[in-house]
């Protein structure tokens, strides 16, 4: 109490507001106060493992032991070896791109622009394995597509009476078809909606001009969407890059080698004794700089290129009757769907229930590995891990980019740029790249802050993943609400913080809900970035099931990735839920 | 021969009917005007004829030749129906430059390159935009974009120019000069033009034949002068402005010409003659149409002409546009408006004698 009446008699007598001035006049306001622990807090999560990495890279001796500082790194980095796996990487990249972002304009074209029936869900069915984390799908497919025991061939040598396998997914073709049932969606996501923003009056006015619809597709709806799908390539290409699921499962078998599984081997199990940190650190700055280069490239390929297509008129895209023809491309939707999501799930389904992989006799029918996986605590704790993680990582990881978002669209303070560049730098850095940043950025610090070897060290890496995304899904929901509002609340009386909570927030939720969940999503699918920060108790499940999967358990792998689609499809179905009640409500 | 009929033309969305059996032609080098309320139908109506959309019903043929039957379900591909269509949002195609814009109808028909060099620079001299051909396009003003896709329309020579509200994206001083400058140009070029707006003032100053349409339905079809002074029905009379509507009944009909009758009417504190299109039996209850600048003062010194209706109104209230003064009037429990020279005074209160002409009175029947 008579503290509290001490400070009230400062107060009084103005000593706190005089001392008060003096901060002020250093420049100690509240609000530059707070920008300052968030540049401090972004340079942490971003900065600092960028610097690590060059450190790292640099220094002879895993991190938080004494060495010295060479070049051994680098001068490694030149063989043939590393060659083909850069050229490994950006080919199969490429090789993915090309006939992903053609399926993904053949679906957005069927999805807006037809009278398919069904167009909703199937829009919903083509979207999903974008969702799905690759390392389920890429377990699934190394049962289905095994050349001696997986299904496809079983079934194939069945019904032709051949002894050879139709497909091999541990090679090449077997990379690139899985990351494409990554990349297709993801592409699709970008291009359906230029597909439905476009003017319609575009392409009539090429019809009355004399053009048939194939031309005028060609000559007027393609090249008035380069931009869009330049952009999208390039981001898939970049996506392509960092990809470590597939190669990982389907190269490594067949001796193909991309950089991230190369950083991956240098740290666990390549043939020397001891894990090759310099050497792994070292490939990352590289892929850094290649993708810094591919960053430029989008830059300047995009450089004053946007068609703005979008009128302020209300109307509808056009679209193509198809005739018979509509059931068609229903088929090719439904196909796609069957093969990049009910398949893996069936392969899932079947395989948990038999006791081992690859026989299917209903004698070796079974619930062992249900009651495995169910009794195993390792799982558990992963499974806790994850949705911990998950719950509390998406939550801070939005509130960051609502923040970064806001201060960066909505504000003209000093330092916005500087926060925005930040936050956005994580979304050039691989999950790998990132992973090893912070392993090296954990380990030096000081024993009093234990972050290395805990959880706390995934917590921080699923922030900084997750924060671009965050910060772009915020910048387009404040785009979406007019200034005039915020400038009426306040006009009205309310103050800054009353205008941000009530109309701002109250407003703009239902974007933060949406990227909420993408960063869910996004936080139960890492692998790369986990798989290096992880260590024995802060498993995460997606770990788990790459350990269990290497150790060849791929019964148990099954219970558990079945688990995770479960997950995956239930929380998509209730983000498919808000969103669609919001719009009504809208 | 007409170079567009509809012929009991219908487009249903679902149960709702946007466009309800329209029956119309428009003549070689005509120029119609579909005018209406916004969601009338007259955009569908367009599209219609352009092959853009189909009609659920009914037939529609250019140069008697059949491009939609909806009983055959046989429609003709719109590229292939040779029309020229300028878009309410221009559609100007932002990645070629205004010279590709306007050459793109002739590289669609491998016209060679010397022609469409040729051509196309004479249909940009022709809007007035030759200096631009090199620009980018979507480096134009709106003015300008318009007349590049009037060019694009007109370059391969079309049959029948469709125009779907091509000056509604301009201002209202921009539009006024645009609306003329087309206007020469197509009596100049002679070309048959359906044109689409929902502004009356346009309607009236750009086209030979004016077709009012309204819920799917075409209300009235004819010449600017008749539908402004002679509507036939309360709807077509409200379009344009705001007309005086007086209830009265008939006292007599007399014949003058071939449908034309002059009426002898008389309401509550009224009565004289108007025109009519239709004759009427003495003791039928009409509507009497006169618009406010018909309305002439009478002072105490000018006579009243024979025939002439009389209204007497108290001034309730009076609104100063410039040039004229609007004045709101009582005739016992009807109101009315009026527009006199500005230069008149009045005062509020002051009871005014208005006179009108029977040709400028126009009975409806209600
Ligand atoms: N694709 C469609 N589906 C359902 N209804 C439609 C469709 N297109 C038009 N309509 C309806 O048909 C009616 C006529 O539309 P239309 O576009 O022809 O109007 P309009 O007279 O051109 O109006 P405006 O002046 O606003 O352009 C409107 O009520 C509209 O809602
Ligand atoms: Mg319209």
């Amino acid at each position: 109490m008579t503290t509290v009446n001490a400070i009230a008699g400062d107060i009084r007598e103005g000593r706190y507001e005089d001392r008060y001035r003096r901060l002020k006049s250093w420049g100690f306001t509240p609000r530059n106060i707070g920008m300052i622990l968030l540049i401090l807090f972004l340079g942490f999560l971003t900065l600092y493992p960028l610097a690590m990495l060059i450190y790292g890279s640099l220094h002879s001796t895993p991190p938080g032991m004494a060495g010295e500082f060479n070049l051994n790194g680098y001068r490694e980095l030149l063989s043939t070896h590393n060659l083909i796996a850069l050229l490994n990487t950006l080919g199969i990249s490429f090789a993915k791109t090309i006939p992903s972002l053609a399926l993904a304009v053949l679906f957005s074209w069927i999805i807006a622009r037809t009278d398919t029936p069904f167009r909703g869900q199937l829009e919903v069915l083509i979207t999903l394995p974008f969702f799905v984390p690759s390392i389920l799908t890429a377990m699934a497919w190394g049962m289905l597509g095994n050349p001696k025991v997986g299904l496809i061939n079983q079934a194939y040598m069945a019904m032709t009476g051949g002894t050879e396998p139709l497909i091999n997914v541990f090679s090449y073709g077997g990379i690139i078809w899985h990351l494409m049932q990554h990349s297709t969606p993801f592409l699709f996501l970008f291009i359906v909606d230029v597909f439905r923003a476009m003017d319609p009056a575009l392409e009539d006015s090429s019809r009355m001009c004399g053009a048939s619809r194939w031309r005028t597709f060609r000559s007027i709806t393609l090249l008035l969407m380069l931009p869009a799908l330049t952009n999208a390539f390039i981001l898939s290409f970049i996506r392509g890059i960092e990809s470590f699921e597939s190669p990982l499962f389907f190269g490594s078998p067949a001796g193909i080698t991309v950089v991230t599984t190369e950083i991956f081997n240098a740290i666990n199990y390549r043939s020397g004794p001891q894990p090759d940190y310099q050497y792994a650190t070292a490939i990352s700055v590289a892929i850094l700089v290649l993708m810094f280069l591919m960053v430029l490239v989008q830059w300047r390929m995009l450089r004053g290129r946007s068609f703005v297509t979008v009128t302020g008129k209300g109307y509808s895209p056009n679209v193509t009757k198809l005739g018979p023809w509509r059931w068609v491309t229903f088929g090719i939707c439904v196909l796609f769907f069957v093969v990049t999501v009910v398949l893996p799930i069936g392969q899932l389904a079947v395989g948990s229930f038999f006791r081992f992989f690859g026989f299917y006799d209903p004698s070796m029918l079974t619930l062992a590995n249900y009651v495995k996986v169910g009794t195993n605590p390792e799982f558990w704790r992963g499974f806790c891990n994850t949705m911990v993680l998950g719950v509390l990582g998406s939550t801070v990881t939005m509130f960051l980019g609502a923040i970064v978002a806001y201060i960066s669209v909505r504000t003209r303070w000093r330092g916005r740029t500087l926060i925005d560049t930040m936050a956005w730098l994580p979304w050039m850095m691989p999950g790998m790249v990132l992973g090893i940043g912070f392993l090296w950025a954990f380990a030096i610090l000081p024993k009093s802050i234990p972050i290395y070897g805990t959880i706390w060290a995934l917590f921080l890496a699923y922030i900084a993943l997750g924060t671009p995304i965050a910060v772009r899904v915020m910048v387009g929901s404040y785009a979406q609400l007019s200034l005039d509002l915020e400038e009426c609340s306040r006009v009205h009386g309310a103050t800054f913080f009353q205008t941000l909570w009530r109309i701002l927030i109250a407003l703009a939720w239902p974007s933060f809900v949406v990227g909420w969940v993408l960063t869910f999503f996004g936080i139960l699918r890492e692998l790369s970035a986990s798989v290096m920060l992880y260590s024995v108790g802060s498993e995460v499940l997606s770990v788990i099931v790459m350990k269990l999967w290497l150790n060849g358990l791929a019964e148990q792998v099954s219970v558990i990735a079945l688990f995770m689609m479960l997950l995956v499809i239930v929380f998509r179905w209730v983000q498919l839920r808000l969103l669609k009640h919001h719009i009504t409500t809208l | 021969m007409p170079a567009i009929t509809l012929e009991k033309v219908s487009r249903e969305f679902g149960t709702f009917i946007a466009v309800d059996n329209i029956d119309l032609t428009v003549e070689e080098g005509e120029f119609v005007t579909l005018l209406g309320h916004s969601g009338c139908g007259k955009t569908t109506t367009l599209r219609m004829i352009a092959g853009l959309e189909r009609n659920t019903g009914g037939l529609v043929s250019i140069h008697d030749q059949v491009v939609s039957d909806a009983s055959k379900n046989y429609f003709l591909a719109p590229e292939r129906r040779q029309l020229g269509m300028v878009f309410q949002s221009y559609a100007i195609w932002p990645h070629m430059t205004v010279f590709d814009n306007v050459a793109y109808p002739l590289r669609i028909r491998r016209k060679s390159a010397v022609e469409i060099k040729d051509r196309v620079t004479k249909t940009l001299k022709l809007v007035e935009m030759e200096q631009f051909a090199q620009r980018p396009a979507p480096a134009l003003s709106g003015g300008q974009q318009q007349r590049v896709a009037i060019a694009r329309a007109l370059v391969f020579e079309p049959e029948v120019l469709l125009l779907d509200e091509p000056l509604s994206n301009l201002d209202a001083r921009l539009r006024t000069q645009m609306g003329d400058e087309f206007r020469a140009l197509q009596k100049r070029l002679g070309i048959t033009s359906l044109y689409v707006t929902h502004d009356q003032a346009e309607a009236m100053a750009l086209s030979d034949r004016v077709v009012v349409m309204h819920a799917g339905h075409i209300l009235q079809v004819g010449a600017p002068d008749d539908i402004y002074h002679r509507p036939r029905s309360r709807a077509v009379a409200d379009f344009f402005g705001s007309p005086n509507l007086f209830e009265g009944a008939v006292r007599g009909c007399e014949r003058i010409g071939d449908d034309v009758f002059v009426l002898d009417v008389s309401g509550q504190g009224w009565s004289g003659r108007c025109r009519a299109d239709m004759p009427s039996q003495a003791g039928e209850s009409i509507l009497v149409m006169i618009r406010p600048e018909n309305l002439r003062v009478i002072d105490s010194g000018t006579p009243v002409k024979d025939g002439e209706i009389t209204i007497q109104g108290r001034v309730a209230d009076t609104i100063f546009r410039g040039a004229r003064r609007t004045i709101l009037l009582e005739c016992g429990t009807a109101n009315f408006n009026a527009e006199i020279s500005a230069l008149h005074p009045v005062t509020v209160g002051e009871s005014i004698a208005f006179g009108v002409e029977p040709g400028a009175a126009w009975a409806i029947r209600p």
